[in-house]
């Protein structure tokens, strides 16, 4: 292979890089768009369903005409132009798809290069081949047998995509009449640092588009949104759902009763976290192997089912007609009790968690220098001496890191649980901040997406706050970070 | 082998010394207390995290009548199997959730150990284009994450909703496990790979043919963490599937019977009872069938692998 002879950049190879960035950053929006609805060129007709991005379009034809099919029977429209509108929509994503492969190729060595020129060109060419025949179906549409009921639309999109469509088109000719005078390697080759991005770019993507994508959700927050609608700015209402937290009463009475809950159940778990750490010291208290063995093993079974199995459970321990009732000849619902409900969620948890929380204490045990306790033991420690001497210390900081983190995840309980223990005298008790964001948000009928938006910014943001602090006080306590 | 004489003298020395040292050895008073109540203590627990299970069991395979009645608390009596084979028979579509169950199971699983296997690789390459960047990237959205409404808004955009896909792709990609994987694969000698790229492999080769085979201990402790996160995972399935009961997970499905009150469920399954009271009662068992068919699998699969569960936890602490 030998050295790469260093060569002096000309004006013609900066003028090559800039247009590939261009053309990269065209590409990226193009996907972009094609992942939103605002965007998606399909959309030609009132019946088309509002929240669908090309992709979506272009995956399900059955979805795409969910509500056409009145307008099919009715002879509105011939079905035909729905799938042509389809074909044209999936013609487009094959040009989106080939794009990506040319700008995956565009970081590649020259012969590459070309080659990817190839695919971008085409998938240019795809696109607005798609985007015509899309705007074919439309004029098919404006001139069927009743456009009063089909009520088609120029879509955005169309223009939108036929846009960047030329664009890369133009970009893409221009790259290649530049590169035709520079020479061709052998071999096609990457470079292994962009290879390897390469590699690990589509899970990039995914963890993008999972867990960074949803924040643009957040601008529900700001807008007058009911669900189905498509956001315009016309409903632009600023600042009205967070002021709404505080100005309506009946608003301001659940909040503080869901955060009265929230702060209730996570204190008590705080407050119960050591427990965990004893179940480990006095299990290791037990010099018979087996038996401990065998209370670790059960004891963590209940962590590895749902809460829902944990209902399932409580159902047939505690219902009307349960186990308990079986047993005492009553016929008393324990489930929709009420009383001391806090501390009978807490119950719950400690079941579930405490023998798999007790693990990593466990192993912490005996990772402690066994010298220390005979040398106690010579100075005539007693158990409890030792347990709280040599034993504690040596757990703390574990502990502490732990109790941080829970802490910093005090607004965070899960829904599962409260959600399945829930009926109807229970969830007033039980209804915890996640519970209500899913109650308000998605859960009820009438669900009110923007404020349900606004509680889960609000408590995004204190969680990520209270994290930070967290970590510093760790920091600054035993000088180590737990993240 | 043989012990040589000096070994066995050795022995019979140790014998000694440990019997006499445990004559020497008294519990005092308070030793055997603090025993009793320990012991105890212990018992009562492990007996409160098993009996639940079995007195479920025993519920779904006794005789019937004497379930309603409410006869049967510690021993089961007339055993039989109809309760299930009535459920999977029955005009029901818990076969469906059942099936639905087991395929984002293996699919989702398979997919997300294979990917983070992947990528857990991939991050351990130095020569990755701005590979610190891209990884914090992806070890940022463990620690917040935009909301419940917004994570549903985006999947009904994405058009994931009400589809099958909705259970698979948003857990192919999981940070935590990806530092688990990459870590250990920290931990393997670079000599190995090493050798193999000066043979000429590719990263891909190198990727299928050394990496792969060496973490199988890290992977077989993700994949239970996944396949029973997959099994247990119910919001999903409610947030998500609103309109699709045909892909309803068990736990969901398990979840509606549970709060049916009405005797509508039990008369739709068609549970081979004529008359009314019977199909009344047919409710209870049902619910505590249906709960042993979703817990079965877990209970079946848990101790072999119990000791990838303990291994799972170690490894989190050591990053924790």
């Amino acid at each position: 292979m030998g050295n790469p002879i260093p060569v002096k950049k000309t004006k013609r190879d900066y003028g090559i890089q800039i247009l590939y960035i261009l053309q990269r950053l065209a590409i990226i929006v193009a996907i972009a768009l094609a992942f939103l609805p605002v965007s998606n060129p399909g959309r030609i007709s009132d019946l088309l369903p509002k929240n669908r991005s090309l992709v979506a379009s272009a995956t399900s034809y059955s979805k795409l005409v969910e509500k056409c099919q009145l307008a099919f029977r009715m002879k509105y429209i011939n079905e035909s132009v729905f799938v042509i509108l389809f074909i044209g929509c999936l013609v487009a994503l094959v040009g989106v798809i080939a794009l990506i492969a040319g700008g995956c190729m565009s970081v590649g060595n020259t012969k590459v290069k070309k080659r990817g020129n190839w695919f971008s060109l085409a998938g240019s060419v795809v696109l607005l081949a798609g985007i015509v025949v899309i705007y074919k179906s439309y004029l098919d549409m404006e001139t069927c047998a009743s456009p009063e009921d089909v009520q088609p639309i120029l879509a955005r999109g169309i223009f939108i995509f036929s846009f960047v469509g030329l664009l890369i088109l133009c970009l893409t000719v221009a790259l290649q009449l530049l590169l035709m005078k520079k020479e061709c390697e052998e071999k096609m080759e990457i470079e292994s640092k962009y290879k390897l991005f390469l590699m690990f770019l589509p899970f990039l993507a995914l963890c993008f588009v999972f867990s960074y994508l949803p924040l643009w959700g957040w601008r529900y927050a700001f807008f007058d949104y009911r669900s189905g609608d498509v956001l315009s700015m016309d409903k632009f209402v600023g600042f009205k759902w967070f002021t709404y937290m505080f100005q309506n009463a009946a608003t301001r009475r659940d909040i503080a009763r869901v955060m009265k809950n929230t702060l209730a159940m996570s204190g008590l778990g705080i407050a119960t976290s050591w427990v965990a750490m004893a179940f480990a010291i006095f299990l290791s208290e037990i010099k018979n192997s087996a038996f401990r063995r065998f209370v670790q093993v059960f004891t963590t079974i209940p962590n590895f089912i749902s809460w829902v199995l944990v209902y399932a459970i409580a159902f047939a321990i505690f219902s009307t007609d349960g186990f308990i009732n079986s047993m005492t000849g009553n016929n008393f619902d324990y489930l929709a009790s009420t009383s001391h409900l806090w501390l009978k969620m807490l119950a719950w948890g400690m079941w579930k968690g405490l023998g798999w929380s007790a693990i990593i204490y466990i192993a912490g045990i005996s990772g402690i220098d066994q010298q220390l306790y005979e040398a106690a033991t010579v100075d005539g420690a007693g158990r409890f001496q030792k347990m709280l001497h040599i034993t504690v210390p040596g757990l703390s900081s574990t502990f502490f890191v732990l109790l941080l983190m829970s802490i910093a995840g005090i607004l965070s309980n899960g829904m599962d649980q409260y959600l399945v223990f829930s009926n109807a005298q229970t969830k007033d008790a039980l209804q915890v901040l996640d519970l209500y964001v899913y109650n308000i948000g998605i859960g009820s009928q009438d669900a009110l997406i923007p404020f349900s938006t606004v509680v889960s910014m609000t408590k995004s943001v204190i969680s990520v706050v209270l994290l930070f602090v967290a970590n510093g006080a760790s920091k600054l306590l035993r000088g180590e970070s737990i993240m | 082998m043989a012990k040589t004489k000096q070994e066995k003298l050795d022995d019979k020395a140790e014998k000694q010394y440990n019997k006499t040292h445990k004559k020497q050895y008294k519990y005092s008073v308070g030793d055997i207390v603090f025993y009793i109540f320990n012991y105890a203590f212990f018992t009562i627990f492990t007996v409160s995290c098993i009996f639940p299970f079995y007195y479920l069991f025993i519920n779904t395979i006794s005789d019937n009548a004497m379930v309603i009645r409410g006869a049967i608390t510690f021993v089961p009596h007339g055993i039989h199997l109809q309760n299930y084979i009535k459920l999977f028979s029955g005009n029901n579509d818990l076969f469906q959730a059942f099936k639905i169950t087991v395929l984002r199971t293996v699919l989702g699983t398979a997919l997300m150990v294979l990917s983070t296997a992947f990528v857990g690789y991939i991050v351990t390459k130095r020569e990755m284009w701005h590979r610190t960047l891209w990884y914090r990237l992806m070890l940022i959205t463990m620690y917040f994450n935009a909301g419940l409404v917004p994570a549903f808004m985006n999947m009904s955009m994405l058009g994931l909703t009400n589809t099958f896909a909705a259970y698979i792709i948003p857990t192919i990609v999981v940070p935590y496990n990806i530092i688990l994987v990459k870590t250990y694969i920290e931990s393997i000698p670079a000599e190995l790979e090493e050798s193999a790229q000066m043979d000429g492999a590719g990263y891909m080769k190198v990727f299928f043919s050394i990496v792969l085979p060496l973490c199988k201990p890290i992977l077989a402790t993700i994949t239970i963490f996944g396949a029973v996160g997959h099994w247990n995972s119910f919001t999903d399935s409610l947030m998500y599937m609103r309109n699709a009961p045909d892909l309803h997970t068990l736990q969901h499905k398990l979840y509606t019977w549970l709060n049916t009150t009405s005797n509508l469920g039990a008369i739709a399954d068609g549970g081979g009872g004529s008359s009314v009271s019977d199909v009344a009662s047919n409710l209870k068992i049902n619910k505590y069938t249906i709960s042993m068919i979703t817990i079965i699998p877990i209970l079946c699969v848990y101790p072999f692998m119990q000791r990838y569960f303990e291994k799972g936890i170690m490894l989190g602490a050591v990053k924790g």
